[in-house]
This record gives C-alpha cells, sequence and structure tokens, in this order.
C-alpha cells in the first residue's frame, strides 16, 4: 500500500529532537522513527489496526522538520501524508473537507468564505459562529479570534489589475486563505514586486493550491485543481509564479509528485520549476536599504519554508532592509499547530504547540512575522486568547508598509483606495 | 490488568504507562538494528521521585528495568529484554540550574547534549563531549556509555565532565556520588557508574562541568588521494605533539555517503580520505600549530587543503561529518558500526586489515573515525533481508574486534558493549577479569535487575533475542 520506500531509515533517532509532536509527548510512537515503524507494521503485520495506533501517526502535522534533518533523506512526513491518503473516511477530517472543497472550490466559494470572515467580526456574526459551529469542538470559533482587523470586500483575484503580459512577468498566485482573508497581502505583494521591476499578471480562473485536500486524502480533488492552475500558467505567458504563501508554495513545488504516471507530469514539472516565493524573488532584487525603526520584530519560521524549501533568511534580508530591527525568537522553526486544518482536527496538540511558540516571543516585542495564512490566523488566535499585545504579520505587508511610509509607493495599484493594515 | 501496572500508573500518571502492543515494537531497537526485544511496557517518569518509586516498585515485583534516553545507542544498549519494562526519560529534559561561578549545569537525565552547550554558549562556554548523535542523545545516555566525540581528543570524555550524580539503584534507593568540586572523596563511584550502561544505576540528576570556549580555532580539510598517506599524516601530528582540538578521517565509501546526505559540503567525488583538523587555543599557539599541521600534510601528499572561511562554514563541515552514520542509508538499507580502538601508529595497518576483510567477507566497509585518538568506526554495509550477508557482516565485525585487541588496542571507543560486543567481552577480559567485572555488578544488583544481559557476558547465554 504505501509505496515510498520504508528501510531508507537507520534508525539512528537524529530526527527525534526536531519533531514537535515527540517534544510534545515524549512517546516514540509520536516521533518520526516510531511512525515509520507503526508504518511498516501497519503494511506488513497481520495484526488487526485499531483507533489509537491510526491517533499516532495522524498526529504526525507534516511539518517537514525530521525530513530537513535525516541523513538518509526519509521522506517521514511523505510517506504518512502517503498513509493518510489511503485512510480518506476514516481520519476525524473528512466532515470538514467537505465543507473546504465548497468554500475553496470556486471563485463563488472563495466569496462567500471571505463574506463569512467578516461576518464573524460583527458582534453578532461572532455570536452566531458560536451557535451554529457547536457542533465542532471550539477551535474555528476560536480561529475567528485570529481573523485580521480589516478583511477585505472583494477577492484579491479580482482587485489586483494585470499588468500586459512582456518579459519579465509574475503570474501572482492568490490561493484561497489568502485571497479572501489576506486579501490585502496579495495586493501588497504586487505592489512590492512591481516596484522591483516586475510586471504582475493575475489570471482570475486560478485554483485553490490543493494542499488541504492532497494532505487529507482526497488527491483526486487537489490533482483537478492542479491541472487547472497549470492551464491558467501556461495561457498567461508569465515566466514566474510568485507565492506568498508557505503552504501553497511548497504545494505548487509538488505538483510533478501530485501529477506523477499522469499525462500531466511533463507539465507539472515545468510549472513547478517556475514557482518562487514572494520572499525569494523580493530579497534577491535590489530593493532601498531604509534607516532602522525602533520596533523589534521577531520571525516565525514557517515549516514549509524552513524544512520543505530550506528558506530562511530571505525573510530576513528583506525585513532588515525594510529597516525593521529583529530580534530572534527561541526555536523560530518548530512549528506553530496550525500544519493546514490540523489545528482543527487535533486541538489538543495543536494549542500546546501554541503555547510553546508564543512564550517563545523575546520580551518587549510586539510584532511576530509568519509568511503563511494558516500560521499567521492560528499565532494571532494564540495571542487574542492569551490577552497578549502582540500582532502576527505577513513580512510583505511589514515590508510594504515600511516602504509606503517612506514614501516608495504611492497607493499607485489599489483600485479600492488605502487598506486598513497597510 | 496486572497489579504491578496499576502500581506504575498509580505513580506516574496513567497516560504514561504504555502498553498498547504496537507502542512496545516501536520501543524494541535504538540505533542498534541487528538485534530487537519488546518489553513488557514502558514508563515515563516526570521526576526524579517518580522514577525511584517506580523502579522500587518493579523491584518488588521483581521486574527488570531498562533506562532509555533517545534510543540512539550503536550497541543495542537500549533494547530491551522481553521481561523488562522500558524507562523512557523523554519527559524529564529541563536545565535546572546553572551555576556561573563554580561553571556547573545541573541537568535532567532526559536533556539532549547539544541543549546544554546552546543554553550556555551564548556567555562563552560549552559542554565539551560532542558525540555525533549529540542533537539527539540525551545526557542519560552519554552517562551510561561514556560517549565521546571529535572534540574529545584534546578536552576528554563525559567521565571527565561530569562531577557529581543522583542515581537510583536497583532497590529504589537514591544516592548521590560525587561531589560539586568534581573530586572523588574515597573509592570513585561515580567513576565505575559512568559507562556502566544503566547495568549498575540509573542516573536521574547530573551535575555537568562547562569548558570555556577557546579564543580563536581554525578548522582544516586536508584531502588525500591516498588513505595510507592521510593515516600516516595523522600518525604524523600526533607525534609532533601537536593536540588538535579535533582529527577525523572519512574514507571514499564514507565521503560518497555525506555528499549525498542533508549536509553536502562539496568533496570531490574521487577523494581517497579527507582529514577534518581543528587547533584552537590563543591565536600564536593555533598559527603555529597549523603551519606545522601544513607542513605534515604537505609531506604526505596530500591533494589540496582547505580552511573554513566562516562560522557557518566550519559548522556546515562538523555537520556532514556528524550525520555519516545515518547517511549511510542512502548507500546501503542497513549497516553495522563498530567502535574498535587501536594505538594510533598502527592507524595505517588496521585500515589495511578493515580493507582486507571486507574482500575476505565479499561486503562493502566504510570508514568515518576519530583519527586523532585512534577509534576506528568501520561501518560494514548490509542488507538485512540478506540473511547470509548479515552472518558474513557479523563474523567480519568480530574478526576485526579481534585485531585491534591483538594489536593492544580494546573492542570499545565509546559506543559501549550492550548487546552487540557481548561475545567480544572474552577478547579483551580473561575470565578472571570478567568474574571481577561480575563481583561489582553484584554489589550495586544482587538480583540482576537493572538493563539485564547487557554488558557482561554470562555463561550459557538464553535469552531470546531476535532479528525484528
Ligand atoms: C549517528 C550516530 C552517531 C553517534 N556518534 C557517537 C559518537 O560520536 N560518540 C559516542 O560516544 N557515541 C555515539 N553514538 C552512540 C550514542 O549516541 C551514544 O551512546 C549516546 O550516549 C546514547 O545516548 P541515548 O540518550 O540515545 O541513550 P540510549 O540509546 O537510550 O541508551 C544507551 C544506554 O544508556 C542507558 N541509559 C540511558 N539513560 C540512562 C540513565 N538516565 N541512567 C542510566 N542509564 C541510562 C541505556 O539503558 C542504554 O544502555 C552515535 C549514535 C548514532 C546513532
Ligand atoms: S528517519 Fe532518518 S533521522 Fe530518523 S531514525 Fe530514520 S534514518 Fe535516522
Ligand atoms: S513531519 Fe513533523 S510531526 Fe511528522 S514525524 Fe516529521 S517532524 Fe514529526
Amino acid at each position: 500500500m504505501i509505496t515510498m520506500t520504508l528501510d531508507q531509515c537507520v534508525h539512528c533517532g537524529l530526527c527525534l529532537s526536531s519533531c514537535p509532536t515527540y517534544q510534545q509527548t515524549g512517546v516514540e510512537m509520536e516521533s518520526p522513527r516510531g511512525r515509520l515503524v507503526l508504518l511498516e507494521l501497519w503494511t506488513k503485520d497481520s495484526e488487526p489496526h485499531d483507533a489509537v495506533e491510526a491517533q499516532w501517526l495522524d498526529d504526525c502535522l507534516d511539518c517537514r522538520a525530521c525530513e530537513a534533518v535525516c541523513p538518509a533523506h526519509v521522506p517521514t512526513g511523505h510517506l504518512v501524508e502517503e498513509w493518510r491518503g489511503h485512510q480518506a473516511g476514516s481520519t476525524p477530517s473528512l466532515r470538514l473537507m467537505r465543507l473546504l472543497t465548497f468554500f475553496l472550490g470556486s471563485s463563488k466559494g472563495l466569496a462567500w468564505f471571505q463574506r463569512f470572515a467578516r461576518w464573524s467580526q460583527h458582534p453578532l456574526g461572532r455570536f452566531l459562529v458560536r451557535r451554529w459551529l457547536t457542533w465542532w469542538p471550539d477551535s474555528p470559533a476560536r480561529l475567528q479570534r485570529g481573523l485580521p482587523a480589516h478583511i477585505n470586500r472583494r477577492l484579491s483575484r479580482h482587485r489586483i489589475a494585470s499588468d500586459p503580459p512582456q518579459s519579465h512577468t509574475a503570474f501572482l498566485f492568490v490561493g484561497c486563505v489568502m485571497d479572501t482573508v489576506y486579501a490585502d497581502t496579495n495586493q501588497h505583494t504586487a505592489d512590492l514586486l512591481r516596484m522591483a521591476g516586475f510586471r504582475v499578471t493575475v489570471d482570475p480562473r486560478q485554483r485553490c493550491c490543493g494542499a488541504l485536500h492532497w494532505h487529507n486524502g482526497q488527491p483526486a480533488q487537489a490533482q483537478t485543481w492542479a491541472q487547472e492552475n497549470i492551464e491558467a500558467f501556461e495561457a498567461s505567458g508569465a515566466s514566474v509564479i510568485v507565492v506568498n504563501a508557505a503552504g501553497c508554495l511548497s504545494t505548487l513545488r509538488e505538483y510533478p509528485e501530485l501529477l506523477r504516471g499522469t499525462p500531466w507530469e511533463a507539465r507539472a514539472r515545468h510549472f513547478s520549476a517556475a514557482v518562487r516565493d514572494a520572499l525569494e524573488v523580493l530579497s534577491d532584487e535590489p530593493l532601498p536599504h531604509l534607516s532602522e525603526q525602533p520596533t523589534p520584530v521577531t520571525i516565525h519560521d514557517a515549516c514549509h519554508h524552513v524544512h520543505a524549501q530550506g528558506i530562511f533568511k530571505e525573510s530576513r534580508i528583506l525585513l532588515q532592509r525594510a529597516g525593521y530591527r529583529i530580534q530572534e525568537m527561541a526555536n523560530s522553526t518548530r512549528c506553530c499547530g496550525s500544519a493546514g486544518i490540523y489545528n482543527l482536527t487535533h486541538p489538543e496538540m495543536s494549542q500546546a504547540l501554541l503555547r510553546d511558540k508564543i512564550e517563545g516571543i523575546p520580551h518587549g516585542v510586539d510584532i511576530i512575522s509568519a509568511a503563511n495564512p494558516g500560521c499567521l490566523l492560528h499565532i494571532q488566535q494564540g495571542l487574542v486568547t492569551q490577552g497578549k499585545h502582540v500582532l502576527a504579520e505577513h513580512p510583505i505587508d511589514l515590508v510594504w508598509r515600511a516602504y509606503r511610509t517612506a514614501g516608495y509607493l504611492p497607493s499607485m495599484t489599489t483600485k479600492e483606495g488605502g487598506t486598513a493594515r497597510g | 490488568m496486572a497489579d504491578w501496572i496499576s502500581g506504575l500508573e498509580a505513580i506516574v500518571g496513567r497516560p504514561y504507562v504504555l502498553t498498547h502492543p504496537k507502542a512496545l515494537k516501536t520501543y524494541a531497537q535504538d540505533g542498534y538494528t541487528l538485534s530487537a526485544g519488546i518489553p513488557r511496557a514502558v514508563v515515563l517518569p516526570g521526576n526524579a521521585e517518580e522514577a525511584r518509586r517506580a523502579v522500587q516498585h518493579l523491584h518488588h515485583h521483581g521486574i527488570p528495568v531498562v533506562a532509555r534516553g533517545a534510543g540512539t545507542s550503536l550497541s543495542g544498549g537500549a533494547i530491551p529484554t522481553p521481561d523488562a519494562v522500558v524507562m523512557h526519560f523523554s519527559r524529564m529534559r529541563t536545565i535546572h540550574h546553572i551555576d556561573w561561578e563554580n561553571r556547573i549545569v545541573q541537568v535532567d537525565p532526559g536533556v539532549v547534549n547539544a541543549e546544554v552547550s546552546r543554553a550556555i554558549e551564548p556567555h562563552g562556554y560549552f559542554y565539551a563531549p560532542d558525540p555525533s548523535s549529540q542533537q539527539a542523545c540525551t545526557i542519560g545516555g552519554n552517562f551510561a556509555e561514556n560517549s565521546g566525540g571529535p572534540h574529545c581528543l584534546k578536552y576528554g570524555v563525559t567521565v571527565n565532565h561530569i562531577v557529581m550524580a543522583d542515581v537510583i539503584l536497583a532497590n529504589g534507593d537514591l544516592v548521590r556520588v560525587g561531589n560539586l568540586a568534581g573530586d572523588p572523596e574515597g573509592l570513585d563511584w561515580l567513576g565505575a557508574l559512568v559507562g556502566s550502561e544503566g547495568t549498575l544505576g540509573i542516573a536521574v540528576q547530573l551535575w555537568l562541568r562547562m569548558t570555556a570556549s577557546p579564543k580563536h580555532s581554525r578548522t582544516l580539510a586536508a584531502l588525500f588521494d591516498e588513505v595510507s598517506e592521510a593515516s600516516r599524516a595523522v600518525s604524523d601530528v600526533i607525534s609532533a605533539g601537536i593536540v588538535p582540538a579535533a582529527l577525523e578521517m572519512m574514507d571514499h565509501l564514507a565521503v560518497q555517503a555525506v555528499e549525498r546526505g542533508a549536509y553536502p559540503v562539496g568533496y570531490p567525488p574521487d577523494l581517497a580520505a579527507v582529514l577534518l583538523i581543528e587547533l584552537d587555543g590563543d591565536p600564536l599557539t593555533v598559527e603555529a600549530d597549523v603551519n606545522a599541521v601544513m607542513e605534515i600534510m604537505a609531506h604526505h601528499r596530500v591533494r589540496q587543503i582547505r580552511e573554513a572561511q566562516s562560522v557557518a562554514e566550519r559548522q556546515l563541515w562538523w555537520a556532514n561529518r556528524k550525520t555519516a552514520f545515518g547517511a549511510m542509508g542512502l548507500i546501503s538499507p542497513n549497516y553495522y558500526v563498530q567502535d574498535g580502538v587501536i594505538p594510533r601508529h598502527l592507524l595505517p595497518d588496521a585500515l589495511a586489515f578493515i580493507d582486507d576483510t571486507a574482500h575476505r567477507y565479499d561486503i562493502r566497509i566504510a570508514n568515518v573515525f576519530h583519527a586523532g585518538d585512534g577509534n576506528l568506526h568501520p561501518l560494514l554495509l548490509y542488507n538485512g533481508s540478506d540473511s547470509r550477508e548479515v552472518e558474513r557482516v557479523q563474523e567480519a565485525g568480530l574478526d576485526i574486534l579481534a585485531y585491534c585487541v591483538k594489536q593492544g588496542g580494546s573492542i570499545t571507543g565509546e559506543h559501549g558493549i550492550g548487546l552487540e560486543k557481548l561475545d567480544a567481552m572474552r577478547f579483551q577480559f580473561s575470565e578472571a577479569e570478567l568474574a571481577a567485572h561480575n563481583a561489582l555488578k553484584r554489589v550495586f544488583d544482587p538480583d540482576g535487575r537493572l538493563n539485564p544481559g547487557k554488558l557482561l557476558p554470562t555463561p550459557g547465554r538464553c535469552i531470546d533475542y531476535r532479528p525484528f
């Protein structure tokens, strides 16, 4: 059933200390090495499997921290994900997936999602959210607290004007949560790209990257969306696909794996080779140096940046260049517990990791930068719940604000006027 | 449910006693994969007192206990006998106190080795023993194995860096051995316990020495076209009276593996051997040592010498070296690492013998080792599903150990005896010496309850260990 090789693991244990679930629980079953033993038993053992075992495997955050340190390159996170794919229907996430397919599956669904998010911020809406969602543990209601203070009325895909395609054109991948809740961040990404000399195109036909479905046992849905994204990019004439959400970045780069063995594989490879993170692209460009501001910023490194893609220094370069003083937090590379919809399906583990993450924020720092919508929502939610006066912000927003204050960014492309977060 | 299990649950709390059959299977092995044993239960104490009461409780029920840190032992030290309970220290991982005045760090046994240095480094100190597994292995495990590492050439191994420990004896008594001054009073009990592989006592609190970070350090990589020249260069460095902080060697096959691993540094693929040499101390001495080393290398037809240009590059080189064992997974399904020690001047002969052994048994052997102290680590590569190859590997391993002893060396430098080298103990010690070992064991653990079946060969071994 599991097609990837399990016997590459030499049982050295070097991955243990990097695994957030092992750190939390201390038990071998919740470690990468233990999960590999469980997977092996699952595939080879004739004894029956039970829910407890499934839980140990399903607790994996898919954060890839173990993969980044494994000397034998054992893809533990991927292997668990593959296992999950075969368990579809039996993991607790299925009910949620159906809902998400509706919301994330089309522009219309996304527009509803955005509307709900906005409504949920009214006192009445907040009340209704609590009433409605009683069937699910209180995590979605809790997550609602993590929403940014201002949510745009329109999807960013409809808001950002496209430049006529030419060489040096960037295809802006707007995502789903980014497109709705963090629409401003997409706008800011476009602004900064233009400031760096790119032309920007936003194809409204693009789809959700498919990460949540792929990682939660619905690869077929993810494949369909992947194909549509590939088509949209090919039709755009752009040379590079720019993404500002770590999770989407990782998924888009893995399209060849998602579409392996299908007629789309070669096109997927071409597509994934063109995918770049907004932080990578912008840190390579000679944006102006601004003088240092007094407000210190700390950085949370999203798993899908640091472990899956090795992106670490880019946010630091960009923020420093824009004048921010960086004060590193403890364990900046440890998963915050958001992990896709993990915070909804595994509230306890997720909250425990979040507590540790927030504890690591250095004293006197009021901004924590995170380049992934899931992390932003999750961390902000924790900060609000704990009554901390710290804001979780996307580094792109921070950088945009600095350049705008310094007069580099006139409100040139915003169709809808200024933005509250800017 | 058995009485003794509910008793354990009452001591540590229900979630911290594992009995699910699949859970137990994840505890069947450590870093040594030629053997396995499934424990009866696993208990995870939250503090020293819980650990003490759990040991006492198990003692009452006549159940053996095997301590476990991170399970990175390469000799099967943490593999349980089937009737034993594993005591896993992963929940006890607090650094309790840093005493800057006396330069002592007080830690739980489950604290990861690298965390200790990380806590004191910003203040100009480090914890010297640095096993290559330091990112994962625990201080409790280091205590039990008397672990070393690349930088132990100059700074000494674990026993030189633990000054005091709280230890649980087999019957559940807690004793304190050693003292904060670091000088043993009377018999050196602490010295006997360090390296006893969990067979004499279980450490629940340890006091470690911190070492001042060197003012200056330089790291060289010397690339060779011939293994024999590289090993002669090692002997010459040592006999010239230079004490490098570290002096490590990797051969062709090992370089192939690490270059495919998580931290490639760009060693040329056709290299026969690389020596990593670190020199530290005051800038003038370091300068003189570097020059002397360069001269010796040139004398031995070195192809090229590189010097790490930044802290980041130095760290990369060490990460590359320290993940070498794990990287074997990229060139072979399994590996069996040995730990024999030989007098340093025999290094060229020993490597030739190992090469010859590989041919005789038709297996591949990679070498990654602490050249400076003659501590060999031949990595015997095999495929676990090929039972004939497994046998050949085990026999080849014994040959190499016998050779080390014959040359006046020893069967283990730092990985311990565990299960793996029980048979080889007879190469090293006479019956009388083994009897003396056993007599000491009986003083601490008359009923044989602490990590039974490890370290000391018992006549007619009958424990049922089986491949997984
Ligand atoms: C890739 C790799 C590289 C390695 N490199 C080195 C190296 O350079 N140098 C070196 O010396 N070793 C090395 N080792 C071996 C191993 O890491 C060390 O022996 C280490 O000290 C084991 O620590 P652990 O926490 O994993 O202990 P475990 O493997 O869990 O246990 C080892 C032994 O210690 C006992 N034990 C554990 N905790 C306690 C305690 N609190 N009280 C009493 N007994 C206890 C166990 O019963 C067992 O016998 C390496 C291992 C690997 C996998
Ligand atoms: S997954 Fe990798 S790091 Fe973890 S035990 Fe296996 S080989 Fe070692
Ligand atoms: S992917 Fe993350 S949670 Fe899963 S085993 Fe690896 S380190 Fe642990």
